[in-house]
């Protein structure tokens, strides 16, 4: 896991991939958020947030993660969580995450879930 | 009052629509819309919307070209006022002022109708989203709560569980950074010898890895120090983090290792202190971890004990099948024959050879080391003297023949002493060597005791030594006592050694008795002497001997 939270993105039509590497805190959470709202500008109407080699997260993280989840929302939006390790999994759920946006195993079942829905 | 009620109405409903866009927006901060918003109504130049964040009023949203400029007048009562062309207006709801609003360039007239209106009503927007973000705020504050004492229950559950320390210290430091919203942390732990075990770190090291060792946190209290920076944390300077948090990891007063996390975070990028709150959720991850960490080192001694107690029971078993089952029968000669490991296993071992001719071949031998290595070695030496026994002529060959084979096929690099006698009942004549051996005891039948000394250095110690055979006859009724070091060097408490002397003394004081009575009673006698001092070398003993001839009924 990286020290600094790296952030990758890829398109699949309407469908953005952030995949992460890191923990997300104040600097991985706002390169986040600066990824997500460039491909929610560019039109993607749903992200999917690849943390698959993230194991943690704090609570400012959570708090950009929130930021984003409304941005996407108020844009009538999808946001789909994956790979998330059981700890992060729980995290979500307490803190509220999970209500809008789902939570699938893999990419391949997000990507599908947001995609045609 | 007639008027103005429709006027009003009117108004309102003119800023309603002004709103309306604004307000559904999403792009922007609200403040940013409403500043907007404010602007386009009235028509002004420029506006700016000034917030309270912990107790000052900060500029939160500008509207028009050159908006930055227009600054908040230190205000002293809550009434709009006008400052040169800017009208400032508070904006206010339930006895509360949630902002001020600087609008530019409106007339007097102008600025006196719209300023209750945009007072009450931005006043009662910022009111409810400040209350509406205070919710969330405290909403999210409970659920991080939450987080932490689920944590704290996850952990215990985890760790209990995990007794690989690696990922144990990974799962402790991890949630430890994670939910003290820490940038950076680090988790050592030291072997029982204060040497460093592992260390794990995140967002880099706040110590050299050495360093640890010697940070001396006070015993079961964490350490707050929120001026790391330029003030040691107990008395260790940490030049890489501005504000640090410290606790050591211990169980019983015993040092396992040190937790620290460093620079807490805010979302606006300052690095925020340390609370008490926060040390008292990482004393608790360090507790946590101590347990499961001094569980994971109990569980991995039992294996290796679990392991080894094992591998010596194979080995024994081995080395019990090596050791003769029983004595041979030979005409002529009387045998008796113990071996005593102290532990499982041993390094001794014996052996006897019925040969052609009513001769008798033996051995007592002592391999150097314990356990399994000395086993292993004493089953190849056992191979090579079955090997080798009918192949060499005379004795000195095959214990060079041994030795040879020991070079060539044994695991280990090790050596042993070892005493083999050739004896030939008829003439009494013993043809020996002794390879390093304690001095085997000779007691003739007139009392006195004759000692056979080494012949030669160990076995397996030189490369290409040799050994001198020795000859000795004996007469009818002498006794052999062939034994190894663990019988004569077998301690007492008060750590006097058994010695040869004593060991003379039992043999000759049992000469008239049965040799396998005899063989009983000296080991009886170094058992009396040591009584509950452990021993830590094995005790073998061989005695032989040579029998007084049958009296022949036809004789004389």
């Amino acid at each position: 896991m990286s020290e600094v939270c790296r952030v990758a993105a890829e398109r699949r039509g309407n469908v953005a991939i952030l995949s992460t590497d890191g923990y997300i805190n104040n600097q991985g959470g706002e390169e986040i958020a600066r990824q997500a709202y460039a491909q929610l500008e560019s039109g993607a109407s749903a992200l999917v947030l690849n943390l698959e080699k993230t194991r943690i997260v704090n609570s400012i993280g959570i708090s950009i993660l929130i930021e984003v989840l409304e941005k996407v929302m108020d844009r009538k939006g999808q946001l789909a969580f994956c790979g998330l390790t059981p700890t992060i999994d729980k995290t979500f759920r307490i803190m509220g995450l999970a209500q809008y946006a789902a939570i699938y195993p893999t990419e391949a079942e997000a990507i599908r879930a947001v995609a045609t829905a | 009052m007639t008027d103005f009620a429709p006027a009003a109405a009117s108004r309102l409903a003119g800023l309603w629509k002004a709103l309306e866009e604004p307000l559904r927006g999403v792009d922007r901060p609200l403040p940013a819309r409403l500043a907007q918003a404010a602007v386009s109504w009235t028509g002004a130049r420029r506006g700016a919307l000034y917030l309270r964040e912990r107790d000052l009023w900060v500029r939160a949203a500008v509207a028009g070209d050159g908006a930055e400029e227009l600054e908040l007048p230190d205000f002293s009562s809550s009434r709009a006022a006008s400052r040169e062309d800017t009208l400032w207006i508070p904006l206010a709801a339930e006895g509360e002022v949630h902002g001020h609003l600087g609008l530019e360039g409106l007339s007097a007239e102008e600025g006196a109708e719209l300023a209750p209106f945009l007072g009450l009503f931005l006043g009662s927007l910022l009111g409810a989203h400040r209350f509406s973000r205070q919710v969330k705020e405290a909403d999210f504050e409970v659920r991080t709560r939450l987080v932490e004492l689920e944590s704290l229950y996850d952990l215990g559950l985890s760790l209990g569980g995990q007794l690989d320390v690696s990922s144990l210290a990974d799962e402790v430091l991890f949630r430890s950074i994670s939910l003290t919203d820490a940038g950076k942390g680090t988790l050592a732990l030291f072997h029982e010898d204060g040497r460093l075990l592992l260390e794990r770190s995140l967002g880099g090291q706040l110590l050299p890895p050495e360093g640890f060792a010697s940070w001396q946190l006070p015993e079961g209290d964490a350490v707050i120090n929120n001026a790391a920076a330029s003030v040691p944390t107990a008395g260790v300077r940490l030049a890489s983090c501005a504000k640090c948090l410290a606790v050591p990891i211990s169980v019983a007063g015993r040092r396992l290792g040190v937790l620290a996390v460093a620079d807490k975070e805010s979302r606006d990028g300052r690095v925020l202190d340390f609370t008490p709150a926060d040390a008292r959720l990482l004393s608790l991850f360090a507790n946590q971890a101590a347990a499961a960490i001094e569980t994971a080192r109990l569980h991995r001694a039992a294996i290796e004990q679990e392991r080894i107690e094992r591998e010596l029971e194979l080995a024994a078993a081995i080395q019990r099948e090596i050791l003769p089952r029983s004595l041979p029968e030979v005409t002529g000669v009387e045998l008796a024959a113990a071996s005593l490991p102290t532990r499982q296993v041993g390094g001794d071992y014996y052996d006897l050879f019925p040969l052609s001719r009513g001769r008798l071949g033996f051995l007592v031998a002592d391999v150097s080391g314990k356990g399994v290595p000395a086993a292993l070695l004493v089953s190849t030496v056992h191979a090579a003297v079955h090997l080798q026994i009918d192949e060499a002529k005379t004795v000195a060959e095959l214990v060079a023949r041994i030795d040879r084979h020991l070079r060539r096929y044994a695991a280990t690099r090790k050596f042993l002493t070892m005493f083999f006698g050739l004896f030939e009942p008829d003439s009494g004549l013993l043809t020996y060597v002794s390879a390093g051996h304690n001095p085997a005891l000779l007691l003739r039948g007139s009392g006195q005791t004759e000692t056979l000394g080494a012949t030669g250095v160990p076995v397996g110690m030189f490369p290409g030594s040799s050994w001198r055979e020795v000859r000795v006859t004996l007469s009818p009724g002498d006794l052999l006592c062939v034994y190894t070091d663990g019988l004569t060097e077998a301690v007492n408490e008060q750590e006097e050694e058994f010695g040869l002397e004593r060991l003379s003394a039992v043999v000759a004081g049992g000469r008239e008795k049965p040799v396998r009575e005899l063989c009983d009673r000296i080991l009886e006698k170094v058992a009396d002497f040591a009584r509950e001092m452990p021993q830590y070398d094995d005790q073998t003993l061989l005695l032989l001997r040579r029998s007084e001839p049958p009296v022949d009924p036809h004789a004389g």
